[in-house]
């Protein structure tokens, strides 16, 4: 994997870095920064494994690679954080970070730095910037696997971040005392399958469905717009292919049960697919993927239980909360010990900040195709880490 | 071969006898060195089939052997080498159909147990496939009945032999008989180009243009219909046919025609009397390709067709489009597993059955009309 050539030709840089300047950027890295210091000894024994194969690079003299592994899932929006971190790329870039006359990164007029990447996210923790391109002042690693290993991982100290798009309660099969007792659990964004009307049908005035309704078209009880307070026309029920992941969590989330029989018209496997027939048919029903949504498709709000979700990021509750339904959280857990009685040391705390940006949002988690937490989830995420210095 | 004279002289000992010594004569009759360069070579391709089987890397060493002798005997023993190495690859294009075909059966059979039916006390497998209606392979009862699929399979090529077939052969008529030279120097390749359209384009139309338009003029739901698959798969094939079509009516001898001209038939006369019976075995061999052709077609059915399993009401209605065979294998693979995965092989074999018998039939009409109309005999 090129991701993963990438990542060795950096670490390999970083220990030259290192053996030529070990002293000095060790020292300053770390200097008048204690709880990074933490950190880093509490690192040493849960990357013990891991930094076997780095050699001697994370030895005392700098701060320890951010190791992270788990769910396919969460894999995309971590490993390509991962990526940029480890480019360090200059404010002068343009593409990756930073603006030029060309162009500029989305949300950079809330980050406005002369520093690299890594360097500005590392340097609000507490760490030296090194300035050079491809040499982070830590470098992140991802490893992909899936959410159980990924929360083993995490607990038995094999890495610094679990990354998981179930809840570690499910995954390791613990209460939820226990988890806030020894882990700190992270969303960096979601996972979610709105329900679409074709636009017609939206104009028509189906802007909102509730629950019971949706079950009822996809369940073949309701087969008329004219039910629902549509116009007189029969609904086409577009469903995903047969037992697979989207088909599997709708009909546990929305009809209550993983192997609730379903009645559809016509079954697809693609994203793409769902949003053509939406286009070309105006009395369709489907569910995809947020980031699909374009002309002649409408999402819809949904009531649940009296809880009105609207696909608009302003509203009350939205079609983007963790409690909608049809969405799950993209999680990264961190362990508490007792050398992060925080959970979250210095390091893991730079990386994880840089998802929690508007840049990070848009960059890592809506361009890979998850949707990006509300604003106000995205301060309550924020909370969770450390003061920055 | 002379097979027939062994049987009629003795039975297996004395032909053994002679088998036998035949292969003595083969071997004293030639040069030690090729003989030893011949077994190498065959050994050492028979060792990597094995290690292939066993999944050993070690594989790679004979396969090595195999080229190294089979490349010295070629510059030395050319004649013989050559024999033993046609041979081998003729074997090799068997051993692979036995593998595909060995693999998918033992695949299919957990969904065949699975469907188990019992009749009169003994548990028939794979039974449940085809008499019951319900295939489901998440919620309860979970069933995995084929004859959804078999019923749309059977739609989609009936109408597809309905386009392709006389389409096809009118077209091959008109070339081979009455088209003037120029016009088949142009027309023939262009039917062959035909053939070389991709099958996903002749589906991404059907998806994103007939189907709209047919969920619109008709005012279905959806607008994925049998009867535009069938013609869309029947436009396919269509070149298939129009081309081994052609190639059997030109092949029949001009003397028949000219024989039939002199007696006074008018042209048209002439091929509807002579040429086209002729031609039978071609022509029908041509329109079974065909249909072959339209059996196996898996892209544009899946791409067009709804993807749910069911059989139209009533199960003669072709403006319902809902899975074929091939479109259920392409649709799901992704993401089945156990007897989810089973049951699509089983689909397999299903079709693997139908087109050996559409081949074994096809090589029965053949012969027959061969008998039935003379023509040289072999």
């Amino acid at each position: 994997m090129p991701s993963d050539a990438e990542h060795q030709s950096e670490r390999v840089s970083r220990r030259k870095y290192l053996l030529t300047s070990a002293a000095a950027v060790g020292g300053v890295g770390l200097a008048g920064c204690s709880s990074s210091d933490t950190g880093n000894t509490n690192s040493g024994g849960g990357n013990g494994d891991a930094d076997s194969s780095d050699g001697s690079g994370s030895g005392s003299s700098g701060p320890s690679t951010v190791t992270a592994e788990g769910s396919s899932t969460v894999y995309p929006i971590s490993n390509k954080g991962s990526s940029y971190w480890n480019s360090n790329s200059p404010a002068s870039d343009g593409e990756y970070w930073g603006s030029n006359d060309e162009s500029s990164v989305v949300g950079w007029d809330q980050i406005e730095t002369d520093m690299n990447i890594a360097d500005y996210f590392a340097s609000l923790y507490g760490f030296e910037a090194t300035g050079e391109r491809s040499n982070p002042p830590f470098a992140t690693r991802v490893a992909l696997s899936h959410s159980g290993t990924g929360c083993k991982a995490v607990r038995d100290g094999l890495v610094d971040i679990g990354n998981s798009s179930g809840p570690i309660t499910a995954e390791l099969d613990i209460s939820e005392d226990e988890r806030d007792e020894n882990y700190v659990d992270h969303v960096v964004g979601r996972d979610g399958q709105p329900v679409f009307v074709s636009q017609a049908i939206y104009d028509a005035g189906v802007e909102q469905l509730t629950g019971e309704q949706i079950r009822g078209i996809y369940q073949g009880d309701i087969s008329n717009w004219s039910e629902v307070g549509g116009p007189d026309q029969e609904i086409y029920v577009v469903g995903r292919a047969e037992g697979s992941g989207t088909d599997t969590s709708f009909r546990l989330n929305m009809l209550g049960d993983a192997d609730a029989p379903m009645d559809v018209d016509t079954r697809f496997g693609q994203n793409q697919q769902v949003q053509q027939v939406l286009q070309d048919n105006d009395n369709a029903i489907g569910y995809m993927a947020l980031a699909f949504s374009g002309s002649g498709i409408q999402a819809i709000a949904i009531d649940f239980e009296g809880t009105v979700f609207r696909p608009d990021p302003d509203a009350e509750n939205t079609i983007f909360d963790s409690e909608y339904p049809l969405n799950r959280d993209l999680h990264m857990y961190t362990r508490i010990n007792e050398e992060t009685p925080d959970g979250t040391d210095m390091r893991e705390a730079a990386f994880l900040n840089m998802f929690l940006t508007e840049f990070g949002q848009k960059t890592f988690v809506e361009d890979v195709n998850y949707i990006t937490l509300p604003t106000s989830d995205v301060e309550a995420e924020r909370e969770k880490l450390p003061e920055q210095v | 071969m002379d097979l027939s004279t062994d049987t009629e002289v003795g039975g297996w000992e004395a032909r053994a006898e002679r088998y036998s010594g035949r292969v003595r004569t083969f071997i004293t009759e030639t040069a030690p060195g090729a003989l030893a360069v011949v077994a190498l070579s065959m050994g050492s391709l028979l060792l990597a089939f094995a290690g292939f089987l066993l999944a050993s890397p070690l594989a790679a060493v004979p396969f090595g052997v195999f080229v190294l002798s089979t490349g010295y005997g070629w510059v030395r023993h050319q004649a013989l080498v050559a024999r033993a190495v046609t041979f081998a690859m003729t074997t090799v294009t068997l051993v692979t159909l036995g593998l595909i075909i060995v693999f998918i059966f033992v695949e299919s059979v957990a969904a065949f147990r699975y469907e188990s039916v019992t009749v009169f006390g003994v548990s028939v497998p794979g039974l449940g496939m085809f008499v019951q209606t319900r295939w489901d392979a998440v919620s309860d009862p979970v069933r995995y009945s084929l004859l959804p699929m078999v019923h749309g399979t059977a739609m989609v090529t009936a109408i597809a032999t309905l386009v392709a077939a006389p389409l096809g052969v009118a077209a091959a008529l008109f070339i081979s008989e009455i088209a003037p030279p120029v016009v088949r120097e142009v027309v023939k390749p262009g039917i062959e180009i035909l053939a070389g359209i991709p099958s996903i384009v002749y589906g991404f139309i059907g998806f994103t243009i007939i189907n709209p338009w047919a969920g619109e003029e008709f005012a279905l739901n959806g607008g994925s219909t049998y009867l535009f698959v069938g013609i869309v798969v029947g436009l396919m094939a269509l070149p298939t046919v129009v081309s081994v079509a052609e190639d059997a009516l030109t092949s029949v001898p001009d003397s028949m025609k000219d024989g039939s001209l002199a007696l006074g038939a008018t042209e048209w006369q002439s091929m509807t009397s002579i040429t086209l019976p002729a031609a039978f075995s071609g022509v029908s061999a041509a329109v079974l390709l065909g249909v072959g052709r339209a059996i196996g077609e898996t892209m544009a059915a899946t791409v067009m067709l709804a993807g749910v399993q069911k059989i139209p009401e009533p199960i003669t209605n072709v403006f319902y489009g809902y899975e074929t065979l091939t479109s259920l294998i392409a649709a799901n693979y992704g993401n089945a597993s156990g007897v989810q995965e089973s049951a699509l092989f089983a689909a397999g074999v299903v079709l693997f059955v139908t087109v050996l018998c559409l081949s074994v039939a096809s090589q029965y009409i053949e012969a027959r009309m061969r008998r039935r109309l003379g023509g040289e005999r072999t």
